[in-house]
């Protein structure tokens, strides 16, 4: 009844809308994955993609158009939604658990989890504690889980944002090899080097619509690019002859933990940007936690003098940065309480922190209705723009930023990358944490590969060469 | 602008907490075979019919305002603090025991009394605050634990060590009468703790709105992971603001033996430490319509007695009234954050 | 101290334990689900209540005890649509359940029996009592099995640590939460009916006395789990008997400290357990 052609979709969507308080995320899509391509999906942060996988998925409703699937649909979430105090078997076979009377059969389980482990290549432990497992293994676990359920579509949200590039390619292979088993596999991503190697089409959303679809042997890196912001690229301020001088120094830096830092030597000089580079869960975060001493360590880690300056972006803007329910300018005193300027006795100094607010506002072109609004109701851009302004509003000599730009739109990641080499360029000593490797490349002075708590390599910012960076970054020596 | 909007808010929420109490009233009237309007005429004339009504209605207001306003201070600190019936009593017992034992002149009795109140029951409360700051014990549990080891050892001490005498009942000796706080309305018990509380509640406002310790405060209750990074401690904050809020609730309990009792007995508080944590939660943990809160619990906590009489309805049905409105209040609150982050 | 008092001490242990054991296994079940039931000590009286008027309308105090249960549940129904359907705080609901509670057992006093601060008499199960302590320690082998070895267990543990994760294995977590919390009622509904018709024959005000904030402590002292938490009540149930055992016993100390004994003790334990062990990852975070 229907044409070979027709019967190749697998998952048809068809005018997809979906709104949330203030915004329409998804705004009429049409898309058609095949059985046996690999369709990337791409877009800005904010441009609807994961909004609509998750509709695709079941997951959210539509609030109109409808999805149809021939045959189950599984989705990959870009932040696993695994249960990390059970086993990987357990993770696996949730809800599907094979059964002896009224007790689960372990036994069955764990044989069956490896062999689905072992006819899709991807060995793993069924008993391993899924807390315990490294980034890429828990990514494994979550795949697994949805091709126990045999899927006709696979959605992967961002599947590679925590993989080393040499774990990228091992994973591109698996699921070339389900495509080409007759699985329909839909890659939601911003990454446009994996669209171009591994996606057969690719479809462009931009604000919540489709702006291109096309095969990718017919486009290019820089047209998609240019699709996904509507235009050229914005500019990052360029980088000024700066003079160098000492400012941090690491010695022998350890702390405890599975992703602590064993051994850890680095210097930051004012008027360079030291970017890490490096795949999560190598050691940033023992790295960040002990320059802001909120973790305990050994070794030492020195400032030129007792009293340098010292402005942090930490990681997780909502929960370690600000407080959302609070207001622009009490979030600029919030966390700067030790600065004479922001209290006078007990009491909060409201006009300097308001003056401060409005010089940020400017700086960062945060776009808020008033500076009395709570920054809950802002975006996720606008936020991230307090939380760096507020880092750099009092000129420090040195700052840490742990991935400045991570989850905001282009136009704010530009505003924001042009701000930190700005403040290079007027002799601040900047130590750049990120798992862009494309944001360190731009940025950095100087890279150091942070692998398994040891730095693996030291560049040259200029000659890095990306594919040497992309080994030691995968643990290769 | 924010203010307006956040006093919209409390108006809101005070208003229709009193909307729902009003309307349980008048279903458990009915219930009851009463006349509502001849119901709610005896609770209001009860509550406020007089000079006498008045004062008897702001005495249970100011008896709730105090722990109310302390249970506002924890919780505005992220910190459940259902002990203030513990902290009621080790105040009144402090300031009982200190006032039958201490020759001085009145009004230095007076701040002794109250001081010692407060600070017994800032131990008691910093006790919990302790327990979580060191060992990270749950301050739920901790403080309603130690409501129940309050009562028994204000009972055994009462019962013995400071029995008035050894003929007496389990109560502390009476305070001179130079020490009784100041009445403030002539022929009622209503003495100046009315308006210590009243200033607490100012305080309270102008710390949590103004000072950086309030910022603090509120920043450990809505952010804590952030709050942690601004170098602010969570340990030291939580066992302040515990403290504090037990020194509140045991300033309460002071107030009710100088003001009111005039001498410490086991029987100081009927639950008021209780009830107060139904006040914060109407008065939107905001001070200023805490006051409101204390005043409109205080009418029914008084008229209640009337309507019992009059419309055959049980004082009790006043509590599971209260019960409802925090189960809907809990509510609200989601609502009215879902909704302030949304606009 | 001689045989027949360790003997006595013992089994009032076991009879102190027990309502403790029955509120300690639905807080249990209901945190392992992921909403922490504040509410118990408020389920314990709407059970110890509902048991003794049943008994008194029937006569019959097995009747009283199924009915006590009923009550229970209906309030960790009550806590559960507020928990899931409404997503409120889960802490101020249960204290609003506990304010309801606690306060409507005052009222219906009053409207029922006509009495204020305690029911009249009623029929109590008597000896038969030792079914139902049998049934606690029996509930929590069970309810321990039903954990660790079933489906529904590794669902409900799943859900408490991250609900996300059971939808895609197409499961509704509100659905078991509220589920789990109205068991939890029952169960603290159970303990307040074997304190009022099992161990006495009537409900006097404040008779709960905190043993749901206590059973709250020994979900915590208990690591989590049935088991450790029937071990821990009977540690409370030992130290409530302690005192009773002393009073009058021992000249020097005095009853009125002595009845703080059991609260001293949870505290303590309180203290000590946390830090030592992990909440579920998603216990009273709303989903």
């Amino acid at each position: 009844m229907e044409t070979g052609r027709a019967m190749s979709v697998a998952l048809a969507l068809r005018g997809i809308r979906k709104t949330f308080p203030g915004v329409v995320a998804v705004d009429g899509v049409d898309l058609d994955v095949r059985r046996g391509e690999i369709h990337a999906l791409v877009g800005e942060n904010g441009a609807g993609k994961s909004t609509l996988a998750r509709i695709a998925f079941g997951e959210l409703h539509a609030d109109a158009g409808s999805v149809e699937a021939h045959g189950t649909v599984g989705l990959v979430h870009q932040h696993f939604e695994l249960v990390g105090r059970l086993r990987v078997w357990q993770n696996v076979l949730l809800g599907r658990e094979p059964r002896t009377g009224w007790r689960i059969d372990t036994r069955a389980a764990r044989a069956r989890v490896t062999h689905l482990a072992q006819r899709n290549g991807l060995s793993i432990d069924p008993d391993a504690l899924v807390e315990d497992l490294p980034v890429g293994m828990r990514q494994r676990v979550e795949l697994l889980r949805e091709l126990e359920r045999d899927p006709a579509v696979l959605l992967l949200d961002e599947p590679t944002a925590a993989l080393a590039p040499g774990e990228i390619d091992a994973f591109f292979a698996t699921i070339e090899q389900l495509a080409h088993n007759g699985t329909a596999v839909l890659v939601v991503t911003h990454k446009l080097n994996e669209v171009m190697e591994h996606a057969q089409r690719v479809t462009v959303m931009r604000h919540g619509k489709i702006v291109e679809q096309t095969q990718i042997a017919r486009t290019s890196a820089r047209e998609i690019a240019q699709a996904m912001v509507g235009g050229e690229l914005p500019a990052i301020a360029q980088r000024a002859a700066t003079v160098l001088a000492p400012c941090l120094s690491i010695r022998d830096l350890r702390t405890a933990g599975a992703a602590g830092l064993r051994g850890v030597d680095l210097d930051v000089r004012r008027g360079e940007i030291v970017g890490i580079a490096g795949v999560e869960g190598n050691g940033q975060s023992a790295l960040a936690d002990a320059i802001a001493g909120m973790i305990t360590h050994a070794g030492t880690v020195a400032f030129a003098s007792p009293h340098t300056t010292v402005g942090i972006v930490p990681q997780d803007r909502a929960r370690e940065a600000l407080v959302l329910g609070w207001s622009l300018v009490e979030n600029v005193a919030f966390s700067r309480f030790q600065n004479a300027r922001m209290h006078a006795g007990p009491f909060v100094n409201f006009a300097n922190a308001r003056t401060d607010a409005q010089t940020i506002a400017q700086r960062f072109d945060v776009r808020a209705a008033t500076l009395d609004v709570p920054v809950a109701t802002l975006s996720g851009g606008n936020q991230q723009k307090i939380v760096v302004g507020r880092a750099l509003v009092d000129h420090p000599e040195f700052l840490l930023a742990y991935n400045p730009t991570r989850g905001i739109d282009v136009g704010a990641a530009a505003l924001v990358q042009s701000r930190l080499v700005q403040a290079r360029n007027d002799g601040a000593a900047i130590l750049l944490i990120s798992f862009e490797l494309d944001e360190i490349l731009a940025l950095a002075d100087r890279v150091l590969v942070l692998f398994n708590g040891s730095i693996a390599g030291a560049f040259d910012g200029a000659s890095a060469d990306r594919g040497e960076l992309g080994r030691l970054m995968a643990g290769g020596a | 602008m924010k203010s307006l909007m956040d006093r919209a808010r409390g108006a809101r929420g005070a208003l229709g907490a009193l909307a729902i109490a009003l309307v349980l009233i008048t279903a458990a009237m009915l219930v009851a075979g009463a006349s509502p309007i001849d119901g709610f005429a005896a609770l209001f004339a009860g509550a406020l019919g007089g000079t006498h009504q008045l004062g008897e209605t702001l005495v249970q207001a100011t008896a709730l305002l105090f722990p109310a306003l302390g249970i506002a201070l924890a919780f505005r600190a992220g910190l459940f603090n259902i002990g203030a019936e513990g902290q009621l009593l080790v105040g009144g017992l402090a300031a009982g025991a200190l006032g039958a034992n201490v020759h001085l002149a009145p009004a230095l009795a007076a701040v002794i009394m109250l001081g010692g109140g407060a600070l017994a029951g800032g131990v008691w409360g910093g006790i919990a605050g302790w327990l979580k700051a060191r060992f990270g014990a749950n301050e739920i549990i901790a403080t309603l634990m130690l409501n129940f080891i309050a009562a028994s050892l204000t009972g055994y001490l009462v019962a013995g060590p400071l029995k008035s005498s050894p003929a007496g009942g389990p109560e502390t000796a009476p305070l001179a009468h130079a020490y009784w706080l100041p009445v403030l309305l002539p022929y009622t018990r209503l003495s100046i703790a009315l308006l210590i509380a009243l200033a607490i509640a100012a305080l309270l406002h102008v710390v949590l709105t103004r000072t950086v310790f309030g910022y603090e405060l509120r920043a450990i209750g809505e952010a804590p992971e952030a709050a942690r990074r601004a170098g602010i401690s969570l340990q030291r904050m939580a066992l302040l603001a515990l403290a504090s809020s037990g020194a509140i609730a045991g300033l309460g309990g002071a107030s009710i033996v100088a003001g009111e009792l005039h001498r410490f007995n086991t029987q100081l508080s009927p639950g008021y430490g209780y009830t107060a944590i139904a006040v914060a939660l109407v008065g939107d943990l905001d001070a200023r319509w805490i006051c409101v809160a204390a005043f409109a619990f205080g009418i029914l906590e008084t008229g209640g007695l009337a309507m019992q009489a009059v419309a055959n309805i049980p004082k009790d049905a006043i509590h599971v009234i209260e019960g409802v409105i925090v189960v809907l209040l809990a509510a609200r609150r989601y609502v009215a954050a879902r909704a302030a982050i949304a606009s | 101290m001689t045989l027949a008092l360790l003997v006595t001490l013992l089994t009032l242990t076991v009879l102190k334990a027990t309502p403790i054991i029955f509120a300690a296994l639905g807080g249990t079940i209901s945190e392992r689900s992921g909403v922490v039931n504040i509410g118990l000590e408020g389920m314990m009286a709407a059970g110890a209540f509902g048991a003794v008027y049943a008994t008194s309308a029937t006569g019959n105090p097995v009747v009283g005890v199924i009915a006590g249960i009923l009550a229970g549940a209906f309030f960790g129904f009550v806590l559960g649509v507020a928990a899931t359907r409404l997503k409120v705080d889960q802490i101020v609901a249960g204290t609003g359940i506990n304010l309801l509670c606690i306060g409507g057992a005052a009222y219906a006093l009053v409207v029922l029996f006509h009495q204020q601060g305690s029911s009249p008499q009623v029929a109590s199960l008597g000896t038969a009592d030792v079914w139902l302590i049998v049934l606690a320690f029996a509930l929590a082998i069970a309810l321990h099995a039903f954990l660790w070895l079933t489906p529904w267990g590794l669902r409900l543990r799943a859900i408490g640590e991250n609900p996300r994760a059971v939808l895609a294995a197409g499961i509704d977590p509100l659905r078991v939460r509220m589920l789990a919390v109205t068991i939890s009622g029952a169960l603290a509904g159970l303990g307040g009916a074997f304190l009022s018709v099992g161990e006495l024959n009537i409900y006097s005000d404040g008779m709960t006395a905190g043993r749901g904030f206590i059973a709250l402590a020994a979900v915590i002292f208990g690591r989590w789990t049935p088991l450790g938490a029937t071990l821990a009540a009977l540690c409370f149930g030992f130290f409530e008997a302690l005192q009773f055992i002393l009073q009058g016993r021992v000249a020097w100390l005095p009853s009125d400290a002595m009845q703080a004994l059991p609260y001293v003790a949870a505290v303590i334990a309180l203290a000590g357990a946390t830090g030592r062990v992990r909440a579920p990852e998603s216990d009273g975070v709303p989903f």
